[in-house]
């Protein structure tokens, strides 16, 4: 893996991402990351606004947890016209209520075709997908497809 | 490929022999010849008919058209029909996230002679009318009053704020509106997401093409359909955009502990489902219509900014310029409908993942003017190839639920279409070689768009036309193309 902390993988007909990170955290960053970078070239964003999020889901499954945050994700590119360049995640945790994550993101304003969108990501799929701890190599590995 | 039994039935139909081990409940039936299959069977996508078919309340087959291609859950390019009254289930990977995406023919009175010598300059005027493109606002801003009407209403809700002409929802699939839709079910966030994007053509696949009637192989069908010679016509190509995505992500969730809730297990999340009638089943069904709706305004939005544009362009009025639907379908939905089984009509609900309905003569829910000979069938060519309509058949109706192919599955991933193909280049080359004007904002979406990263369209057509799904009434052929 590259040492951006992701990395594109072949799919027959869409986007598919493995990530890393040594901790849970820094493996959602990465994957946040993964995704805006297919959807635009971030290094020309500048991470000027920042937004805190917070999500709690029902499930304690790091996967469910995992499409919620790169939903919402997606849901500040679409609907809030923002692209996201930075990820800093302050806790995720599981138990039995649930799982909860808190972040604060951080990117630029989309208009006036600034930035050369690349792939329009329709959704994070649960095909194929996956989270494993690498006890070996010391980090939690994942591999997403999105559907373009 | 030892793990499944594959019997020749013809050279164009082939069966994967039902296998109770692995929980199939009815054979797979694929529509492929003997190439294509290979490449089919490579590919994987054989596991996902099997698991398909191995769902509760499946009815025949687990359908697999010429152009199918691995998926999610479904594969793309696949069809089912479940038994509402044998715990058949309904499941959002079976229609996919772009809901209603589907095609809209349109024909007119022009010829190639009037724009042969001016296409580059036309198509560029066009393009300024159409939004588009990656994350691009429409022109037509949704309060939640307007959202629920058009959600309930599709089409016919678009054509009486005028967008379009209500007499062309006739020549529609379902009269441009879908039965069962309840804005309740649709969220705050695909609402949030569908408001800016009415009327938007969307990225990927998705364009709008200028063509020109290249080929007539049924003159008696073309004549039906207002169809001639060297006619110009226009086709658009787009689905529900945010809104659909959304209602598939959101359900793919209920569906999940839906699934728990009444002991299906699925091998794949996105095969997530439940039963038809089920309270979950019901939501869905709700809400797919919805963003089916949506689609349909969405392409009828997209047919009224091209006739504007083309009215100012050519300085005359749609009507003198002869605009008007020929047909519109949809290739990604369920629907309930009413089909033989055993020779007793039914109500089954048949999913189409990437298929078109192609029902054949005689279907009350065709329009009167097309009842007597069947349905139009639009199969969208990639870019820079043919595109075709088709007509439904019998044989469509009595052995795949009235379903055909969708057009051409992908054959090369978008990231080795990157890396292979200059997107500048290849809109270079469309327009010195084949003299097709492109329009696009992004080179690297074009080159992930190249012919030669698709299946071969006029093969596809042909498999489906030889195994009796279809017939071909006329080839069409790409001058200009504005792409999403």
């Amino acid at each position: 893996m590259k040492s951006t902390g992701f990395e594109e993988i072949e799919h027959p007909s869409d986007i598919r991402i493995k990530f890393n990170g040594k901790t849970m955290e820094e493996l959602f960053e990465n994957a946040g990351l993964g995704m805006f970078s297919m959807i635009t070239d971030l290094s020309r964003v500048k991470a000027v606004k920042k937004i805190k999020i917070s999500l709690s889901i029902e499930s304690s499954s790091p996967e469910d947890l995992l499409v919620i945050w790169l939903e919402k994700l997606l849901y500040y590119f679409e609907v809030e016209d923002m692209i996201l360049s930075r990820f800093n995640i302050k806790k995720i945790t599981f138990d039995n209520n649930g799982a909860r994550l808190s972040a604060e993101i951080s990117g630029e304003k989309t208009g006036d075709n600034k930035h050369n969108i690349i792939n329009m990501i329709k959704a994070p799929t649960y095909h194929l997908l996956s989270i494993r701890e690498n006890k070996k190599k010391h980090l939690w590995e994942g591999k997403i497809i999105f559907d373009v | 490929m030892d793990k499944y039994m594959i019997t020749k039935l013809s050279d164009y139909k082939w069966k994967v022999e039902r296998d109770t081990s692995i929980g199939m409940n009815v054979p797979g039936i694929i529509y492929s010849d003997k190439k294509l299959l290979e490449h089919t069977i490579k590919e994987g996508a054989i596991d996902q008919i099997a698991n398909v078919a191995a769902l509760p309340g499946i009815i025949k087959a687990s359908f697999a058209m010429p152009d199918i291609h691995f998926g999610y859950g479904f594969p793309i390019g696949g069809v089912a029909a479940f038994d509402p009254e044998a715990d058949g289930i309904i499941s959002p990977g079976g229609v996919g996230f772009d809901i209603s995406c589907g095609v809209r023919a349109m024909r007119s009175s022009l010829e190639i002679d009037d724009i042969k010598n001016r296409i580059e300059d036309m198509m560029s005027f066009i393009s300024f009318s159409i939004p588009r493109g990656l994350g691009g606002k429409g022109k037509i801003d949704l309060s939640k009053k307007d959202m629920d009407r058009l959600l309930s209403g599709g089409a016919g809700w678009a054509a009486d704020r005028g967008y379009g002409h209500k007499e062309e929802i006739e020549y529609m699939e379902e009269g441009g509106h879908m039965e069962g839709a309840d804005p309740a079910y649709i969220s705050e966030t695909a609402r949030k997401r569908g408001a800016r994007q009415l009327g938007t053509l969307g990225s990927g696949n998705h364009f709008l093409e200028i063509q020109v009637v290249d080929k007539i192989y049924d003159r008696a069908a073309s004549d039906i359909f207002g169809i001639y010679e060297n006619q110009i016509i226009v086709m658009i190509h787009s689905g529900s955009r945010g809104l659909g995505h959304q209602v598939c992500s959101d359900y793919i969730k209920v569906m999940q502990k839906a699934s728990e809730k009444y002991g299906i297990k699925v091998p794949d999340r996105q095969l997530a489902c439940a039963p038809i009638y089920s309270p979950e089943g019901k939501r869905y069904y709700g809400a797919m219509a919805c963003a089916a709706n949506y689609g349909m305004a969405n392409r009828q939005c997209l047919a009224h900014w091209v006739s504007g544009a083309m009215e100012r362009y050519f300085k005359t009025s749609s009507e003198r310029l002869g605009l008007s639907t020929i047909y519109d379908i949809s290739h990604n939905i369920a629907r309930l409908e009413e089909h033989d089984i055993d020779g007793i009509p039914k109500k089954v609900c048949v999913h189409r993942k990437g298929a078109t309905r192609a029902y054949g003569p005689g279907r009350p829910e065709l329009p009167p003017a097309y009842r007597h000979i069947g349905q139009p069938v639009i199969i969208p060519g990639d870019m820079g190839t043919y595109s075709y309509i088709l007509l439904g058949t019998e044989t469509a109706m009595k052995e795949s639920f009235g379903s055909v192919c969708h057009g051409a599955g992908r054959m090369m991933s978008r990231s080795k279409a990157k890396k292979m193909i200059s997107g500048s280049e290849l809109k270079k080359n469309l327009k010195t070689e084949k003299g097709i004007i492109v329009i696009a904002d992004s080179m690297s979406g074009l080159a992930e768009e190249a012919p030669e990263a698709y299946k071969d369209i006029n093969s596809i057509v042909e498999i489906s036309c030889m195994a009796g799904l279809s017939k071909k009434v006329v080839r069409l052929r790409p001058m200009g193309v504005i792409k999403g």
